[in-house]
């Protein structure tokens, strides 16, 4: 499957991810310092609000079937899959004991979002409905077969941002009485170290590949 | 109802946090008060990130981890032996029937062997941890004036006197007149000795001596003696003020046993004084209100709870000073000042607010001085204690055993101890405990019996010299009972009455002949001393009153502190050998498991296995490997064993959500491969010896069912968190069965019913499946039926009259209930296998070919049937005895396992099997929590106990109690039989040959191994964590209530895996003996199927 799609290069999954950065960067400069801490809903808000548009535009052009798919039927894509992956995700946070609450469902919504941002919206921008890609992600075996660089770009994140916001939520039954112990402070920023980590590894994986697929040229 | 705060409240910040606690009352002041230490601790929490990594090492080679063990392989290489000569027809199966039988036997024995280890180890590092040391039942009396005797130490309770005989009786008897007639106890929370005393022969700071001018004039003045009281860890207060009082000092298991009560019940100063008739008035710490309930003629208790209050709770003492020391009916005041602990917890030893709080202590210091000083009648001597329970560190904190945490003061000032020349900053070290002897000698009543304490000499200065010898000679004597109660040896005639003296130059060789030397010498010369003419008191009488006095104090000193050590030091070889021995059993159940692993690739590799799992290490496993390391380093952080609930949930919740994600992976697979359909029909076809699959279902309706299955667990999972939120810390925390409880009882009774009726069509629906109507069917069906009407009738009755504790109707409600269940278990246990046939009638129809795997069908159904009749009748009686709220969480956990057991036993498994079992064990300890419990013995449901029981008995109620608290965990270990029999069945009938012992090895192996490799796991490392974390500060209150659940937790991985393996023991024996005598039959009639074989 991964010679009919054409590859892009390194310095495009770079300046891809640099982007996506950037909006996390921009909403963390927009809404000050330890605004999560103070006020979590409004500062994830935020941060939703600036990054799903970066998040879907850039993967809407990186979309793979570039013939059958309009730049504009990738970003519907996207927007769909924004709340459908935000319901996964926030079934997936009160299964493993979030909160559900009055006081807390804002706060899981813009959670979920962002999460889904990080996992869903990009492989629903990239993949679409296609079964055997959507089976892929959710393997582990991808980081050693796959032979195609949005592969890497999308499931090391956002497996990152996962594991991330999984161990994030290990502090927070512990009696240190911090104010960011309180969901979702703590999984949130477990998800984003974990979602920059991944992006990380995805870039030395996606130099890996090209290297290896020039050696094998050569 | 028995929920409350039944934990004995060793007065420390932690336990503030079981009191009940108003609503959104916002500050929880044990935590901030000891973050500093926490902090320390819980910074195993941060480590985890690089605790994963050994994980994903292993998980680079499979089966590595096991490999690495020391392993009982030699059983094995006998079975892949056999495995490979089993496809040759005839002559080899006889081979591979005895290498399988061998393997089998082999696996057994190591099994057993392994959990002995382990029960020794257990039962040595509890011997050596918790050392239970003999203690000497009742109050002394009379007796304690007379020479101690040989033989048994008859109590000779006289006749009980009234106080004002007693006490002069006691005053003739002890023929030392008593020293003071008043005490003032003036406990100062807290306060190191070093703030009063110095340290090292130096004064104190010149801070710390214009702070107490007061008190430090006395002890210039040399009208009153300090001491360095040495505290024994635990330095928190409840402990200490037992240890003060008794003079003893006491094991864990002792607090913790107590369940019911935590008045003090042990020979003490309190009481005795009461008993004379003294007068006891006591204002602070409502600590002493707990230890004595009854004892006090006024009280006005003060709570710790506020622990950031240091202003109101010492003003709430010293209100009632001037009143009380105008008042002339007490004989002994209690004062219990708590301020200066809570300075130190706010800010430790330097805390700007240290200085005004010593002044307030030396002004009450002065103030009760003074009143005490100005009644100068002979009646009226007084004599003020001041003492605190323990030090505290450099940030104020205590429990544990430093210096600065031991070092708590003993200030005595009364005419007794004034003298001309003294050297007050003199480091006089004492133990706490001689408070006890000391106080009980000079105010002439019997010392306490388990007191180890020695008495104090310079409080006896105005006495003569005899009666300073009768007074040493009163603590040897007393002492000397109590080391005849620890060493039978003690009591030996030479001991006691010993002629030859004087033997100094002959060195001892045992500590008890030590004792024992220093002893006779002391009364011989005591006698000698006392037979000298009062008249001609020459140097000799000197000389022996000198040699009696070294001796007695010799002896008391050095049998003090043997006793002591008895009581307070851990043998660290015991324990580590006992750790060792544990640590061994862990292995060698690995090395077993290991060995049943290689065993199955051998096979699986033979006859290409068609199960869809290659030899890589799957998600949910590395998963379930990393879960249990992580949940091994939980258990060093105090903070996670009191809330390990979440742990639980978190990994569980997490395990079957990756069950999810596979779920959800095979069904793209599957639709996206339509190729893989054909083969499925056709191996569908052969394997419905599991019963779901006998309904047929698509493969597509099989994935539904399996999405379903895990969203099923997944959200009972979430409600049975929601059901109790908090552990220890967040109790407070609202959630459903808070919010039930203050509703209409009539709300929870209907929810009982329906638990009660679901339970019901539960179990109907299961017989159904079966598709037998036999009558035994019928009857087990009926019965269960009666059982659940007895609960239900036990509920509506228990209703009706709630205030009426113990009901006759309902106990004989419940007994009638225990008994048609036990009697319906017992027949299903025992009829069951021979209910079902051996051969189905399709097999005989169709090909021989097919019939091998068929004959596991009866045995399969036989299984089912009493697996499904355990967890049924389980949950019954789990339904009857536990609390009413917890009954919806019952019926969830049922959910749980039955949805799991069908998501386990669809074709075509995503796991291995031994994934499968311990997501049934997680499931277990999960749901060991969603029922309320939690690692404080506090949680433990009492009131259930009794359901039942017409007449006390501890065994009974223990069992039920143990049946109560560990209900889930036991419903996973039958849920395990169900699962077992329905669980797809292709890996057994692979052989061409098909043997009985081969089904009940590879059939029950597994789900009895695991779970003891698991517990061994669990058991292992906490010991180690409890050796190591043996000075922390919560060791007490935290980590040793957990160990107890550990054991417990052990005890009914035992409990469980003994019932499935005889279950599986018992049904594969019955099957087999049909089998064979079927066989028999068989080639007495058909002589030509015979012919054709040969």
């Amino acid at each position: 499957m991964g010679a009919e799609v054409a590859q892009i290069g390194a310095f495009t999954a770079v300046a891809a991810h640099a982007l996506c950065l950037a909006g996390l960067a921009a909403a963390h400069s927009l809404a000050g310092r330890g605004a999560l801490v103070s006020d979590p809903a409004h500062a994830l808000r935020l941060l939703v609000v600036c990054e799903a548009p970066l998040v879907i535009v850039v993967f809407s052009l990186l979309r793979r079937d570039h013939k059958r798919c309009s730049f504009l039927k990738a970003a519907a894509r996207g927007l769909l899959g924004l709340p459908i992956g935000a319901f996964l995700n926030a079934f997936g946070a009160i299964v493993l004991g979030a909160p559900v609450g009055t006081k807390y469902w804002m706060a899981t919504t813009y959670w979920s979002s962002l999460m889904s941002l990080f996992t869903f919206v990009p492989a629903a921008c990239v993949f679409g409905a296609s079964k055997v890609d959507w089976q892929n992600v959710l393997s582990h075996s991808i980081y050693c077969t796959s032979s195609n660089v949005v592969d890497y770009m999308i499931s090391a994140p956002s497996h990152g941002a996962v594991i991330g916001a999984w161990l994030g939520a290990w502090p927070m039954p512990l009696d240190w009485e911090r104010p960011w112990q309180e969901w979702p402070i703590c999984v949130t920023y477990g998800a984003i170290a974990g979602h920059v980590i991944g992006i990380l590894v995805s870039l030395i994986l996606v130099v890996a590949h090209k290297i290896r697929v020039r050696v094998k040229a050569d | 109802m028995g929920r409350g705060a039944l934990y004995p409240s060793i007065r420390f910040p932690r336990n503030a946090a079981l009191l009940p606690m108003g609503r959104g009352c916002s500050f929880r002041p044990g935590l901030s008060r000891l973050r500093g230490l926490k902090w320390a601790y819980s910074s195993w929490a941060l480590g985890y990130r690089s605790s994963t990594r050994p994980v994903t090492r292993m998980s680079s080679g499979p089966g590595r981890v096991f490999l690495l063990l020391g392993s009982p392989c030699r059983s094995d290489t006998h079975s892949g032996g056999a495995e490979k000569t089993n496809t040759e027809p005839a002559a080899a199966i006889a081979t591979a029937d005895r290498g399988r039988e061998a393997m089998g036997a082999a696996v057994a024995g190591w099994a057993v062997a392994a959990v002995v280890l382990q029960v020794a180890g257990l039962s040595l590092f509890l011997y050596g941890f918790f050392p239970v040391k003999p203690t000497l039942p009742g109050f002394s009396g009379a007796e304690s004036y007379r020479a101690p005797s040989c033989g048994p130490v008859d109590g000779g309770e006289g006749p009980a006197l009234p106080p004002d005989q007693l006490r002069s009786l006691y005053r003739e008897l002890s023929e030392v007149p008593h020293v003071y007639d008043r005490l003032v106890l003036m406990v100062i929370d807290g306060l190191p000795a070093e703030f009063v005393l110095g340290k090292g022969g130096k004064p104190p700071t010149k801070e710390m001596m214009e702070s107490m001018p007061y008190t430090q004039s006395l002890l210039a003045g040399c009208r009153a003696v300090g001491y360095h009281a040495k505290a024994v860890p635990p330095t928190v207060t409840m402990p200490r003020l037992k240890a003060m009082v008794s003079g003893a000092i006491g094991g864990f298991l002792d607090v913790a046993l107590n369940f019911n009560t935590q008045a003090f019940l042990d020979d003490n100063l309190l009481d005795q004084l009461h008993t004379i008739g003294y007068k006891l008035v006591m204002l602070g710490d409502e600590t002493w209100i707990k230890l004595f309930p009854t004892l006090f003629y006024r009280q006005d208790g003060v709570s710790s709870f506020y622990v950031k209050d240091t202003v109101e709770v010492d003003f709430n003492v010293s209100r009632h000073l001037e009143s009380e020391l105008a008042a002339k009916d007490w004989d002994a005041l209690i004062l219990h000042y708590l301020g200066l602990d809570h300075v130190g917890h706010i800010g430790g030893r330097q805390s700007n607010l240290m200085t005004p709080k010593l002044k307030e202590m030396d002004d009450v210091i002065r103030r009760i001085h003074t009143a005490a000083t100005s009644i100068q009648d002979n009646s009226h001597r007084t004599l003020l204690v001041v003492v605190s329970d323990h030090g505290m560190t450099e940030v104020g904190n205590h429990g544990g055993s430093s210096y600065e945490e031991t070092d708590s003061l003993a200030l005595f000032i009364g005419h007794s101890v004034e003298s001309t020349y003294c050297s007050p900053y003199d480091q006089k070290e004492a133990l706490q405990v001689d408070l006890a002897p000391t106080l009980a000698l000079l105010f002439g009543i019997p010392i306490p019996k388990n007191n180890i304490g020695v008495l104090l000499p310079e409080l006896f200065n105005s006495l003569t010299d005899d009666q300073k010898l009768r007074t040493l000679q009163l603590n040897s004597w007393q002492i000397f009972r109590l080391l005849q109660e620890q060493r039978p040896a003690f009591c030996s005639e030479d001991c006691v009455d010993s002629k030859d003296d004087f033997r100094v130059d002959m060195i001892p060789e045992s500590i008890e002949e030590k004792l024992c030397r220093l002893l006779s010498k002391a009364f011989a010369s005591h006698r000698s001393s006392l037979h000298q003419d009062s008249d001609f008191r020459s140097a000799e009488a000197a000389g022996f009153f000198g040699t009696a006095v070294d001796s007695y104090s010799g002896f008391l000193r050095h049998a003090s502190e043997w006793l002591s050590h008895r009581a307070t030091d851990k043998p660290l070889y015991l324990l580590a050998s006992a750790i060792s021995l544990m640590v061994i059993s862990c292995f060698s159940l690995a090395g077993i498991i290991s060995c049943i692993f290689k065993g199955k690739s051998h096979i699986k590799a033979e006859h290409h296995s068609v199960l869809d799992l290659d030899k890589h290490w799957h998600l949910d496993e590395v998963f379930i490997l990393m879960g249990i390391l992580l949940y091994v380093a939980s258990l060093g952080s105090s903070s996670f064993v009191e809330e390990e609930q979440y742990i639980w949930h978190f990994l569980t919740s997490t395990l079957f959500l990756i069950f999810l994600i596979k779920t959800v992976q095979s069904m793209l697979k599957e639709s996206s491969s339509t190729v893989v359909h054909r083969s499925e029909t056709k191996t569908f076809h052969k394997n419905n010896s599991s019963y779901l699959a006998s309904y047929k279902l698509s493969p597509g309706q099989q994935d539904g069912c399996r999405l379903y299955t895990v969203l099923v667990v997944l959200v009972a999972g979430r409600i049975l968190r929601a059901w109790y939120q908090g552990g220890i810390n967040w109790v407070h925390f609202p959630d459903i069965s808070k919010i039930l409880t203050q509703s209409d009882s009539s709300i929870v009774k209907s929810l009982q019913s329906i638990s009660v009726l679901v339970v019901v069509v539960l179990y109907s629906i299961s017989l159904m499946l079966l598709r037998t109507r036999r009558v035994f069917l019928i009857g087990l069906w009926l019965s269960h039926l009666s059982c659940g009407l007895l609960v239900m009738l036990h509920i509506w009755k228990s209703q009706v009259d709630s205030s009426v504790p113990v009901n006759h109707s309902t106990t004989s409600i419940a007994q009638i209930f225990y008994g048609i269940a036990s009697i319906s278990v017992t027949c299903t246990v025992l009829l069951a296998p021979w209910t079902f046939p051996t051969h189905s009638e399709e097999a005989e129809a169709t090909s021989s070919s097919s019939s091998n795997p068929e004959k596991a069908n009866g045995f399969d159904h036989s299984v089912f049937l009493t697996g499904v009749t355990y967890t049924m009748f389980w949950c019954l009686l789990q339904l009857l005895l536990q609390q009413p709220i917890n009954a919806v969480p019952v019926l969830l956990i049922l959910l749980q396992i039955i949805s799991s057991v069908i998501y386990f036993s669809l074709e075509k498994p995503l796991h291995r099997q031994w994934v499968q079992v311990v997501a049934m064990q997680f499931l277990g300890m999960t749901g060991h929590f969603g029922l309320g419990n939690t690692n404080s013995l506090a949680s433990i449901d009492v009131a259930g106990a009794f359901i039942g029981i017409s007449s006390y008995s501890t065994v009974l109620s223990g069992v039920l109690m143990f049946i109560i608290t560990y209900g889930s965990p036991l419903l996973l270990y039958l849920g395990m039989v169900v699962h077992m029999s329905v669980r797809d069945s292709t890996d057994i009938s692979t052989g061409q040959h098909f043997s009985w012992s081969s089904v009940l090895s590879r059939m029950i192996a597994l789900p009895c191994l695991l779970p003891l490799l698991i517990n061994s796991i669990a058991l292992t490392s906490y010991t180690i964590v409890l050796l190591l974390m043996r000075n922390h500060l919560f060791v007490w209150s935290v980590f040793s209530p957990k160990y107890l659940y550990v054991c417990a937790a052990t005890i009914c991985t035992y409990a469980g895996v003994l019932v499935i393996a005889v279950t599986g023991a018992y049904t594969c024996t019955v099957f087999s003996f049909r089998t064979r005598k079927r066989n028999h039959r068989d080639r007495s009639v058909d002589q030509v199927g015979d012919g054709l074989r040969s």
